[in-house]
């Protein structure tokens, strides 16, 4: 009997010494909430042919005028193509080149 | 415009020529003065007897609207034939980049000289069919080259 109650006072006590340690081990580690990191929808600028990231630096000081004038050019330059192309059209008259000051 | 052959009347006989310009009402510009604008209706078409007419859009440049030529036209053109082809709203800007001159064609006189003389009608419609589709292959194939242009800068 004696000896039953020894086993048994041990092992409850092994038990509680098991419990405490546990706990001390586990402690400050409660379960976090599912979070989530945070996701931004990053949409890119609207563009229509040419990234901005594109964007030539040497025509930032162009002034308005002058690149007016380019495109006045370069419009003329590229009707004239488009009519020579449809007086003879080939492949290589359709996209010939021209010395548009926007292209080069 | 006396060496040059409107494209509006080309087929037509003298008689039938002088009959249809009789329509037009002479219309003077100077330099820069508008003739019509985006969005405007349009009731009457142009023909350019002398100077020479800028047909324009508006394009954004570094967040300012900057009128940006697309076309010129010159003596013996048509301009501003969205005065006969419905929904009849204009649909560029058009300015005299010179001292201009032009006959002006009522949509509402051309229609009533066309009842009363059809074969002068059927000459000039098919003359304005030319034209429209002559420009739309012109523009059809300048955006091609833009398109390409494009396909070959973003996917070199």
């Amino acid at each position: 009997m004696v000896m039953f109650a020894t086993i048994l006072i041990m092992s409850l006590l092994a038990v509680a010494v098991c419990a405490a340690a546990f706990s001390a081990a586990t402690r400050g580690e409660a379960p976090q909430p599912d979070i989530q990191p945070e996701r931004r929808l990053v949409l890119e600028p609207p563009r229509f042919f040419v990234s901005p990231a594109a964007k030539p630096a040497e025509t930032l000081g162009v002034p308005v005028e002058m690149l007016l004038s380019q495109i006045e050019r370069h419009v003329r330059l590229e009707q004239a193509a488009a009519e020579a192309y449809l007086d003879l059209p080939t492949r290589d008259s359709l996209h010939s080149r021209t010395e548009s000051p926007l292209l080069h | 415009m006396a060496n040059v052959q409107p494209d509006l009347l080309r087929g037509l006989s003298d008689e039938e020529a002088a009959g249809f310009r009789a329509l037009g009402v002479p219309t003077s510009l100077a330099s820069g003065q508008t003739l019509f604008r985006l969005g405007a209706e349009a009731d009457r078409a142009y023909l350019v007897v002398r100077g020479r007419i800028a047909l324009t859009l508006p394009l954004q440049i570094r967040g300012g609207e900057e009128e940006v030529l697309v076309e010129e036209t010159l003596p013996g053109e048509t301009v501003g034939w969205s005065g006969f082809v419905p929904p009849h709203r204009f649909t560029l800007n058009a300015t005299a980049a010179m001292t201009s001159e032009l006959l002006a064609f009522s949509r509402e006189a051309v229609l009533d000289h066309f009842t009363t003389h059809p074969g002068v009608g059927h000459t000039v419609t098919r003359n304005l069919a030319t034209v429209i589709g002559h420009r739309l292959q012109v523009f059809q194939t300048m955006w091609l080259r833009e398109m390409q242009r494009a396909v070959d800068h973003r996917y070199p």
